[in-house]
Formats: structure tokens, C-alpha cells, sequence
């Protein structure tokens, strides 16, 4: 009956596994049960080619699906991080113990064909088998899953499935050639298995951790996003929920194209404000203008602000800003904040995170963008970040569009950064806008010329139809949804 | 096979060393109003006389909605000298709210459908609250923040409310010819709002909203489902319990301009909130209105402390309660819903799945009526803890046995039939909630029952007191913000009349 269980309880492991890392459970179920089954056929068939010592090789046989089974989740998770060949190992798995576990209950017969006639060796067997699967069955989704996960369920079974040799070896040691060999190697896999159930938690970690190609410097949780840090060489890349937000190698062409189109056309610009933004980046580009006096950093998150002010890779990065006397950080929600602040500013620069939620939709929304409008000095300007015209064009020209439903003049114009493809920004204000034809003068990427080029949109990138985004009838998520479902896919 | 992919990532949770959390001990009680009070009133107990006499022209019996309403109207035609006399202490009525350190939350009534350009007096209040600005447009804010509404039916949450889930063809068939029903009888233009202006008895009110259906050939399930639900979140009432007319009204009465409705943290409590900024001054809480009686051409308002000596009294109170205040009063024999309304803390949100929480989340084939966030107005993008609205009509059975089993059962009770009910779409709520408070109304909303448009006709034609005006919304039949600011306003323009102004 524990042999039975355990059989299913390996096929199981695979097929949640496989539908869980695969997607299309229906597919993963079916095919995985279709092999699991054809390879017990073969096992069976190969039975026949087991002559003498059958006890031995019974033990031999379940010390294998032990090992093989134990570890099949870890193995299945490790090489769904680190090789490309999920499905081959896979199959390959599941065909391996398949081919075992259809060997056992043949040979199981014929060890008990001795002590008992035909049809009670049928009968208790094949019942046994069967009452074995259907606790399994029930034990899998209800204790086994949610209290153990996958690894350390797998691995428990492996355990009693190396319980069970040793118990076969110890009861029919006088049978048996060499009986402390086989307890030896029982002992052997049962360490294996334990130690594999011990460290379970580190193996699910190294696979987290892989699914990021790089090696993570840093992994932090504050109470809104998960905040991870990773470096290869000379590239800093921050994920924060796992979306890349820069590459250190590129990150340049973003803010430089975030902030100087519109700053350095506002060169009587003296308080800034910066809306999102924790990284200190844009305020980075904002302080390159030693005519402004004062930069207001919202950023909602403080764990991300302090990181960035402290961390010596990362204030390196940002040249210091947020530690610059001229700059004030404020850890607040934007949009609430800005609902209470009653100041004025010259330059606004809106940086949040791509609209992928009804609740960071409400920051792309005509209310978010009117009431930003109302801190706009007379001649102020404001930049948006708006995810990209490319791959997101709807995404993009509805944010275009809902800025300008807001009473703001819009000058839409888009960037090539190679961490992340196009990218569109749209300016936005109640005067006539022109590109600057002065820029301050260390910039990496943008130069005089190259500036009045962003505002040109390529055939693929220029407007569609779209409407604006409100509060209370939030397209732009549906958009947002639905175009990078189809680029993901 | 039964464990899905997303049962899968959602057991998941262990394999990534999150440990399941204990569940909380779950705190709360019961908020009620001073239903004892209106017990003592039903048992004709003697009150003390009262330390003091004030004469004033007119004085509002009632300050909730309508009360409030007749008051905001006499305050903008420049007349002062009136009293708004309130049982609790705190205005309101079925506009009530509350507050914690979460958010503010309502009682009970907690949107406006958007007003039609019909519906001038509405559209003239919220023009004053800055709702509606003078290009015509509504104050985003103020507006229901997608996604307003979803249901969960099948195990699976969907958007909106008409189930589009496991329709068969009929179903959707039968959705299809109600809906061009319902739009022939909104051209008729007889179901208004306020309804007084297009109301008349007849057939429709000779008749259930249960056989209507029946008549019209209309068996779908999910349907009877929708306008089931539709006629307990209006009318506290089974398909049964409602008339025709009042059923065809819910959902003939409206035309769709703008994506509402109109909605606040506190649902109407805010319009409270923003009505008594101007007019408390006139509002005397903790005022238990225990007698009114003719005294020469004036009435007398008894209260425990003062009795008020006025021309004219706007009655704004439910009306059922008139014959035990005011000799001579006719009983309107109107039948009363009653409600359970509950506020639950979460301290963190259930996992969800599928379409993210909306303003108003139902559950399909539930006796109650689903609950409604109160955070969902806000302008946060990250919000942990929050506050929801929890709202169940006890429509099945009779109302009078119901009332007994709101008195006789403990809070205890309630909270474990509300979680339990919550507990279909969110196995996990236990794990989240800290309290339930409960609020028990006996008598929360009228129902337009069967022939309930010929007893208001007769009622109409019964000679009321003289100088009394009766104001509530339950006149109309129809517990609406909207009726009961029409019903506010025209009594207290009939009271101006005839008061004598100083």
C-alpha cells in the first residue's frame, strides 16, 4: 500500500510541478499520467528479465524509485532555473520512475508467490496497490501540498520508500546474500533523502534566486514591493516585484530623457518636483542644473529611499542626490500627497511604475494629471513616464490622450534604452513647447540634436484611437493587460 | 485530477517558508440605535413632563435624510426659525456612519445613482457640495473608481454583477428580451424619480414582480437570480414581497449618462457630514420626539426636556411611527424591511485571484447582499488595512419574525453567519478580519409591496392633520436619497406656507 502511495504520489509531484512551471494543467496532467503509465507498462514488461535474488533486487529496485522519486521535485525545479530543457528531464523523470515502479508489484507477486496461492497474491497485492493510490489521491492536494510544498513532499515519499527496502531487507535477510550491504544502502539513501528535506528551503531559494540571471547583491522586502539587486560585471540591475526598473549600463538614456527635454526647456526652473523617483536617478540629471533651488522627492516606499541614500553601489550610481542639501524626500502616496500640498513647481517629472493595477492606474488617471496641472507654476512643465509606445502603444497614446483630456498641452516623444526597447515619455504643459538647444554639458546620451529627434514617432509607434483614462472607468489597465499579455506570451 | 495550477501557486505559499498565520481572535459588537426608545414609544410608557417651553414656527420631526433635507431647503430660501429634532445622537438616519483609524465607513445607504438632468433638486445639491461642477461634468472623485462591482458565482469572481458565467443560451436569451423590456418601459417615462411625478396605480401594482416574470415567460434562474437581488438591495424584499411597478422601477427608472454611481468612504454619511457643516446649528441630537398634539392652532413637540410650540411640524420621521406620536394620526399599514448591516476591519486583504476586489462584491445564491470597501475611493495606491461594508436584508420570512430573531440572537450569532457567508468567496477571511461590529435595523426600509401604490393613493386622500407634513421617504415607497430629499423639500415648502414668519 506505501508503495502504491508513493508511486502516485511522484506522478502527482510531476504533474502539479509541470502545470504549475508549464502552465495548461489539463496538457501537463494528461501527458505526464499517459507516461507515467506506459513507462509502468514497460517495467512490467522488463520484469520478466529479473531472475534469482528477487528480494535484492525488489530492495535495489525501491531504493532507486527512493532516490529518483525523492528528488524529482528539486530536480524538476533546478533544471526548470538552470537548464532550457524542462521538459526533457521531465519526461525522462517521469519515464525512469514510471519503469521502476511498474517493475515492483510484479516482482512484489512473485516474492509472495511462495507463501501464498495465486489468487491471494493478486488479491492483497492489486487491493493494497489500489487502496495505496486512492490515499495518496486524498493526502496530496489536502495535507501533503499545502503543509510540506512539492520538494519536501517528494522527498518524505522517497524516505518511505527507502523505509520500505530496509524494512523488506530485514525481514527477509535470511533470504538475502549479502543483507548488511543492503541495510548499508539503505542507510545511505535515508541520509540522502533527510538531508535533501532539511536543506529543502535553501534548493527553493537557489531556484528563486536563478530565475534572476544574475547574482542577487541584495534582496529586501519592504512592506510595499520586494526589492531586489543584482550585479554581473560591471551591470547593476534593480527588479522591484521582480519588473527590471534599470540596468546600470543603460539607465543613462532613460533619465537623461526623462529629465532634460523638459528641464533644460525651463531654464528659469528653481523648485522641482519628482514623483516617484526613489532610486535618486532623475533627481541625479535634476541636480546637474545649478539653478534649481529646491527638488521635492515623493517616493512612497522609505526602505527604497534609504537604500539608495546608503548603499555605497547605489548612491554611487545616483551621484549622491539623495543625500544632496537641495533635495527634501518626502515618503508619502503621490496622490494623496499631492491632493494635501499646496506649493507650486516649475518642473514636475512623474516616474511611477507601469499602470499593471487598478491601483497604480489611478496615477495615470485625468484626476491625477489635473490636480498635478494645479502645482504647475505659470509655464511649468511636466513629464510623464508612460511605458512603451512600441510594445504598449495603446498603453502609451492613452496616457498621451488622458493628460490632454486633462486641459494640458502634450508633446509625446520616446527613447531607445536597450534594457528595455522603446520607451515613451510624454511632456505635457499649457505653453507652446520647444526642444532645448542647450543641455548641460556631461551628458552621456542626449546632445542638442538628438533631442528634437525624439519628438519624431516612427510608423509602428504613431497614435491609435484610445480613450482617456479615469478614475472611474480605468481603460488604461485593460490596455496595459492586454497588450504586454500578448508580448509575454 | 483535482489541484489546478492556481490552487497550486496558492499552496505555494508553503513552499516558499511562509507559514500559516493562526487565525485572530475576532472582536466587535453591536452598534445599535435607540431602538429601546422606540420600544417604550410602541408600549405607550409615560414620559416626564418637560422642564421648558420653546415657541418656534416650525419645527422637522426627524434628522435624517428628509429632515435634513427640509431643512437644507428652508436654510437656501432664507428662512431660520425652525428646530431639526434627532432621536440619536448623532444625525443621519439611514445615512449614518462611522469611523476608525482605517477610514471612515457607512451604516447603511452609501451611494447616489448619478442624477439624470431630470432631477434638478439632486443636481442642485451637489452643484453646492462641488459633486457636479458648472461645465457639467462630475468630480472624478466622487464618481465609483473602476472596478465598481463583481460577482463571484462558480467558484470564480466576475466582473459586474449580471452573471455571464455558466449562462446557457436561454439564460442569455432571456437576459437579452428583459433588457428591451425594461427599456420599453423607461420610454414610457412613468417610472421616475422622485416617483411622485409619474406614479399612478395600476396593473403593475396589482401584481408581484415574482408573477410579473412568470407571466412574461421569464424562468432563467440567473435571471430571477439578478432581479431577486435587485429587489433586496433596493427593497429589502423578495421577488415575492415586490410589486411589479416597484421591480420594473429599479431598473426602468434611471438612464445610464455617466459611470456612477456617486460614492464616498462613508457612503451618504458624507452628504450628512457636508449638509450639517451648514445646518447644525438647527439640529438638536439626543431629542426623543415622544408626543406631538394639538395645541389651539399650533401643535406641541414633546421631547424629555423641552416641548416645542410651533405653527407648522415637518414629520420626517418614519411614518409608521406617527400613530404613536400624534392622536389621530392614520396608520399607513406600510410593511418594513428588516436589515443587518455589519463593519468589518480587515487587518490585511484576502488572496485574491482573478478580477481585484471592486467597490461592491456579491456572492452569487447568498441570502445577503454581498459587501462594499470602504477604501476604495481613495487616492492611495497602497492600502493594507480597510474597512468593509457587509449588508444583508432578512427578505425571506416575515418581517415581524425576523425583527424578534434580530432581538433574541447574540452578536455572536450575526458574526459567525457573516463569515460563514463571506467565507464562499474568501476562505481565508477569518485569517484577516479583526472586528465585526453589527448594526441591527428593525424597521431599515420600506417595501413597495403589492398594491402599495392604491394604499398611498388612499392614504392621500385620508385628511391629514392640519399643518403637519409628513416627509419620509417611505411615502414614496422607495428607501431612496433621492425620494427622501424630494419628500424633505416639498414638505417643507408646503410648512413655509403657513407659518407665521416673524
Amino acid at each position: 500500500m506505501l508503495i502504491a502511495a508513493c508511486g502516485l504520489v511522484y506522478e502527482l509531484v510531476a504533474s502539479a510541478l509541470a502545470s504549475y512551471l508549464l502552465g495548461d494543467s489539463v496538457t501537463q496532467f494528461s501527458t505526464v499520467i499517459g507516461t507515467y503509465l506506459c513507462a509502468m507498462g514497460v517495467g512490467s514488461w522488463l520484469s520478466r528479465h529479473l531472475g534469482r535474488g528477487l528480494v535484492a533486487r525488489f530492495v535495489a529496485v525501491e531504493l532507486l524509485v527512493a532516490l529518483v522519486g525523492g528528488w524529482s521535485a528539486a530536480v524538476l525545479f533546478l533544471a526548470f532555473a538552470y537548464t532550457g530543457a524542462f521538459r526533457l528531464v521531465l519526461y525522462v523523470l517521469v519515464g525512469v520512475i514510471g519503469v521502476l515502479v511498474g517493475l515492483e508489484i510484479p516482482l512484489l507477486m512473485r516474492i509472495l508467490r511462495d507463501r501464498y496461492t495465486f489468487k491471494d497474491v493478486v488479491a492483497n497485492v492489486l487491493t493494497f496497490d489500489y487502496l495505496g493510490a486512492l490515499g495518496a489521491s486524498i493526502l496530496f492536494p489536502i495535507l501533503l501540498v499545502p503543509h510540506l510544498g512539492l520538494v519536501r513532499s517528494a522527498l518524505l515519499f522517497g524516505l518511505i520508500n527507502a523505509g520500505v527496502a530496509l524494512w523488506s531487507t530485514l525481514l527477509f535477510r535470511r533470504h538475502l546474500g549479502a543483507p548488511r550491504l543492503l541495510v548499508g544502502a539503505c542507510a545511505t539513501v535515508l541520509c540522502v533523502l533527510a538531508v535533501g528535506i532539511a536543506g529543502a528551503n535553501r534548493i527553493t531559494n537557489l531556484v528563486e534566486e536563478n530565475l534572476y540571471a544574475d547574482d542577487v547583491i541584495l534582496a529586501t522586502s519592504s512592506k510595499y514591493q520586494r526589492i531586489v539587486l543584482t550585479a554581473w560585471k560591471n551591470d547593476l540591475r534593480l527588479f522591484l516585484n521582480s519588473h527590471l526598473q534599470f540596468s546600470s549600463r543603460d539607465e543613462y538614456r532613460y533619465h537623461e530623457a526623462l529629465v532634460h527635454p523638459g528641464l533644460a526647456a525651463t531654464p528659469w526652473a528653481r523648485r522641482v518636483l519628482i514623483l516617484g523617483g526613489g532610486d535618486g536617478l532623475a533627481a541625479r540629471e535634476v541636480l546637474r542644473y545649478p539653478t534649481v533651488e529646491s527638488v521635492t522627492l515623493v517616493d512612497l516606499d522609505p526602505v527604497m529611499t534609504r537604500l539608495f541614500a546608503t548603499h555605497p553601489l547605489l548612491s554611487t550610481l545616483n551621484g549622491g542626490s539623495l543625500a544632496s542639501p537641495r533635495l527634501h524626500i518626502v515618503n508619502a502616496d503621490a496622490f494623496v500627497w499631492l491632493d494635501g500640498d499646496p506649493d507650486f513647481f516649475d518642473f514636475i517629472i512623474v516616474d511611477f511604475p507601469d499602470p499593471s493595477s487598478y491601483n497604480l492606474g489611478k496615477l495615470y488617471t485625468t484626476a491625477f494629471y489635473r490636480l498635478a496641472a494645479k502645482h504647475l507654476s505659470r509655464n511649468g512643465l511636466l513629464v510623464v513616464q508612460s511605458t512603451s509606445p512600441l510594445f504598449a502603444r495603446r498603453s502609451y497614446w492613452c496616457i498621451e490622450r488622458t493628460i490632454a483630456e486633462a486641459g494640458l498641452r502634450t508633446y509625446p516623444y520616446h527613447v531607445y534604452v536597450p534594457s528595455f526597447g522603446e520607451w515613451g515619455f510624454v511632456l505635457a504643459g499649457t505653453r507652446a513647447y520647444a526642444p532645448p538647444t542647450e543641455l548641460p554639458g556631461d551628458l552621456r546620451f542626449l546632445t542638442p540634436v538628438t533631442v528634437a529627434q525624439l519628438f519624431d514617432f516612427p510608423a509602428d509607434m504613431r497614435p491609435v484611437a484610445v480613450q482617456p483614462n479615469h478614475l472611474n472607468n480605468q481603460v488604461l489597465v485593460r490596455y496595459y493587460e492586454q497588450e504586454w499579455n500578448e508580448i509575454n506570451r | 485530477m483535482t489541484i489546478s495550477r492556481r490552487e497550486f501557486v496558492r499552496t505555494g505559499v508553503g513552499l516558499i517558508g511562509l507559514s500559516c498565520k493562526t487565525e485572530r481572535p475576532i472582536g466587535g459588537r453591536f452598534v445599535d440605535g435607540s431602538f429601546e426608545l422606540g420600544h417604550r414609544l410602541r408600549d405607550r410608557s409615560p414620559f416626564p413632563a418637560p422642564e421648558s417651553t420653546v415657541r418656534i414656527p416650525l419645527v422637522i420631526v426627524g434628522g435624517g435624510m428628509a429632515g435634513l433635507s427640509a431643512a437644507w431647503w428652508l436654510d437656501g430660501a432664507g428662512f431660520r426659525d425652525f428646530v431639526v429634532l434627532e432621536l440619536e445622537p448623532r444625525a443621519g438616519g439611514n445615512a449614518r456612519w462611522g469611523e476608525n483609524d482605517i477610514t471612515p465607513y457607512p451604516w447603511a445607504a452609501h451611494y447616489v445613482p448619478v442624477p439624470g438632468k431630470r432631477a434638478t433638486l439632486v443636481r442642485r445639491l451637489f452643484t453646492e457640495l462641488g459633486v457636479l461642477h458648472s461645465d457639467g461634468s462630475w468630480d472624478e472623485r466622487f464618481l465609483c473608481a473602476d472596478p465598481s462591482e463583481r460577482l463571484f458565482v462558480h467558484g470564480e469572481w466576475q466582473d459586474g454583477l449580471e452573471p455571464v458565467v455558466g449562462l446557457t443560451q436561454r439564460d442569455r436569451d432571456e437576459f437579452r428580451r428583459f433588457a428591451a423590456k425594461m427599456s420599453e418601459w423607461r420610454a414610457t417615462g412613468r417610472f421616475t424619480i422622485p416617483m411622485a411625478l409619474g406614479a399612478e396605480s395600476s396593473a403593475l401594482d396589482r401584481l408581484s414582480m415574482d408573477d410579473w416574470l412568470a407571466h412574461q415567460g421569464f424562468s432563467s434562474p440567473a435571471l430571477r437570480w439578478y432581479v431577486g437581488y435587485a429587489c433586496r438591495d433596493d427593497y429589502g424584499a423578495t421577488l415575492h414581497d415586490t410589486s411589479a411597478w416597484a421591480g420594473i422601477h429599479y431598473f426602468a427608472s434611471r438612464d445610464d449618462e455617466e459611470r456612477g454611481p456617486l460614492t464616498w468612504p462613508e457612503g451618504n454619511g458624507w452628504i450628512v457630514r457636508r449638509l450639517l457643516e451648514k445646518l447644525g446649528r438647527y439640529v438638536r441630537t439626543n431629542a426623543f420626539v415622544h408626543r406631538i398634539e394639538r395645541s389651539g392652532t399650533r401643535w406641541r413637540v414633546y421631547t424629555p426636556r423641552v416641548a416645542y410650540v410651533a405653527d407648522a411640524v415637518v414629520f420626517a420621521a418614519p411614518t409608521f411611527l406617527a400613530p404613536y406620536l400624534i392622536a389621530g394620526a392614520p396608520d399607513p399599514g406600510f410593511v418594513y424591511s428588516p436589515w443587518v448591516t455589519a463593519n468589518l476591519t480587515l487587518e490585511r486583504w484576502p488572496a485574491e485571484r482573478g478580477i481585484p476586489p471592486a467597490w461592491d462584491n456579491v456572492i452569487y445564491n447568498s441570502p445577503a447582499l454581498g459587501y462594499v470597501v470602504a477604501t476604495h475611493q481613495s487616492l492611495r495606491t497602497a492600502i493594507d488595512r480597510t474597512v468593509w461594508t457587509f449588508y444583508w436584508a432578512l427578505a425571506d420570512g416575515s418581517p415581524t419574525a425576523n425583527r424578534e430573531a434580530l432581538l433574541q440572537r447574540d452578536w455572536r450569532f450575526w458574526k459567525e453567519a457573516i463569515l460563514t457567508d463571506i467565507e464562499r468567496a474568501h476562505p481565508d477571511i477569518r485569517r484577516c478580519v479583526s472586528r465585526v461590529d453589527i448594526l441591527r435595523l428593525g424597521h431599515a426600509m420600506v417595501r413597495p409591496t403589492v398594491g402599495f401604490l392604491a394604499a398611498r393613493e388612499r392614504l392621500r386622500r385620508m385628511t391629514s392633520p392640519e399643518r403637519l407634513f409628513f416627509a419620509n421617504s417611505d411615502l414614496s415607497g422607495l428607501s431612496l436619497f433621492e425620494e427622501a430629499q424630494y419628500r424633505g423639500v416639498t414638505a417643507a415648502e408646503r410648512a413655509l406656507a403657513v407659518v407665521t414668519r416673524p
